[in-house]
């Protein structure tokens, strides 16, 4: 049996690169508020030794530096009301029982993706609709020649 | 014949350009993001240098691309102007859609992705091998048929991807303009540094007036800077050692394509 999570890594100091995107994506016409980015890690793990292996990726200071970052896990594997999830395809990490994660191997895990995670909020604060999504991902976040973009559903 | 050399925050090589583009009797100034863009349409071609523009913020290039000195490139473009981009200039031109424009259609159909397999920079001496016959590209118009140019790879996205249509259409409609190879002109594999479909090294657009490659061919543009025996051959000649050569054939080419005679 395994589990699959999402793990969120996002700034906690000033997102220089989100704000760059949002000025970009205003500049280009789109009414937004706030846009936040985050890295998502969607991983599957050994479900008797997920608990070990989700402390064991929260150790790997590669993707996760407690001084600049936070990170959630979210039991959500897809993209919220107003995200887009941005990858590039290429060979899916996949692994019998361990992966190598950062040069560290982990127990448990299985499978890894790596996104980048955009939420785009409108001036009200509410998640921007799916057509300012779309939008934003065709204009700036996603160049569909070699990106792909998921949405929720 | 006045050559505007674009500066983005984060473009790092406008300063060897500008020097590439006097150096082939060129006026060529480093033009600001924040210059006045009526300023900006009086010069004759626009030359976007290497770096990491806007921090390579989302994408490389992608920040840039819709920069408002880009509003004059593209009207440029339209007019028929020749445009350069080099390196980070390459990937702004892909991410405007101004390369390959295949159909005349301005829209990105193809990146450079992350380099391949390690996804990780690489600064390498590389050459290129012309790709496309004399007269497809103003810019390349000048040189033989398979000319070779030597050139510095220094890219973590230097790997072009795209759809297999348009990878197809970049391939059989002529917009292939350089390919990686060694220094005798052969092409294999193992001389393309990045993982890059076709092994491409550079683009032009359908008109021919805007080329996109992406090792530095300023930094291999004076005997000094040579990797062969040419360098050795002039040790003791302060100006054979200080000649321009190798890559600066590239600039001759945008030289000839404003009707400059260089030699």
């Amino acid at each position: 049996m395994s589990v699959v999570r999402c793990l969120e890594v996002s700034l906690t100091i000033p997102d220089n690169e989100a704000e760059t995107a949002l000025a970009t994506l205003r500049r280009l016409g789109l009414e937004l508020g706030e846009l936040h980015r985050a890295d998502i890690y969607r991983v599957e793990l050994d479900e008797p030794a997920a608990k070990k292996t989700l402390a064991g990726l929260r150790k790997l200071e590669t993707i996760y530096n407690p001084n600049k970052h936070r990170l959630n896990v979210r039991s959500e594997t897809e993209p919220h009301e107003g995200e887009v999830w941005i990858d590039e395809p290429g060979p899916e990490a996949t692994g019998d029982g361990s992966l190598s994660i950062a040069g560290k191997v982990l127990e448990g895990l299985r499978r890894i993706e790596r996104f980048t995670a955009w939420r785009l909020l409108d001036a009200q604060g509410n998640p921007a609709s799916p057509q300012t999504v779309t939008r934003a991902s065709d204009l700036l976040l996603c160049n569909s020649a070699f990106q792909r973009a998921q949405l929720s559903r | 014949m006045s050559v505007a050399i674009l500066v983005f925050p984060g473009t790092n090589s406008e300063e060897e350009t500008v020097r590439a583009c006097r150096a082939v009797g060129l006026e060529a100034d480093a033009v600001h993001w924040n210059a006045d863009l009526d300023e900006v349409r009086r010069y004759d071609a626009y030359v976007l240098p290497g770096g990491f523009a806007y921090e390579d913020r989302v994408r490389a290039g992608a920040i840039a691309a819709h920069d408002r000195l880009m509003t004059v490139v593209r009207e440029g473009a339209a007019e028929g102007k020749p445009v350069l981009g080099i390196c980070n200039g390459a990937q702004i031109l892909l991410e405007s859609g101004l390369v390959p424009a295949i159909g005349g259609e301005i829209r990105a159909q193809a990146g450079f992705a992350k380099n391949a397999p390690l996804g990780k920079f690489r600064s390498t001496h590389v050459h290129v091998k012309l790709a496309i016959p004399r007269g497809r590209c103003a810019i390349t118009a000048h040189l033989p048929a398979n000319a070779v140019i030597p050139a510095w790879a220094s890219h973590g996205e230097g790997r072009l991807a795209a759809h297999d249509v348009v990878l197809a259409a970049i391939a059989s409609g002529g917009h292939l303009a350089f390919v990686y190879c060694d220094a005798n002109g052969g092409v294999t594999a193992d001389d393309t540094p990045n993982g890059s479909a076709l092994g491409a090294a550079g683009l032009v657009n359908e008109r021919g007036n805007v080329l996109a490659i992406m090792p530095h061919p300023e930094r291999d543009a004076w005997t000094f800077m040579h990797h062969d025996v040419s360098r050795a051959r002039a040790f003791g000649d302060a100006g054979g050692m200080l000649a321009p050569s190798g890559g600066i054939a590239l600039f001759e080419g945008l030289a000839a394509a404003l009707g400059v005679s260089v030699r």
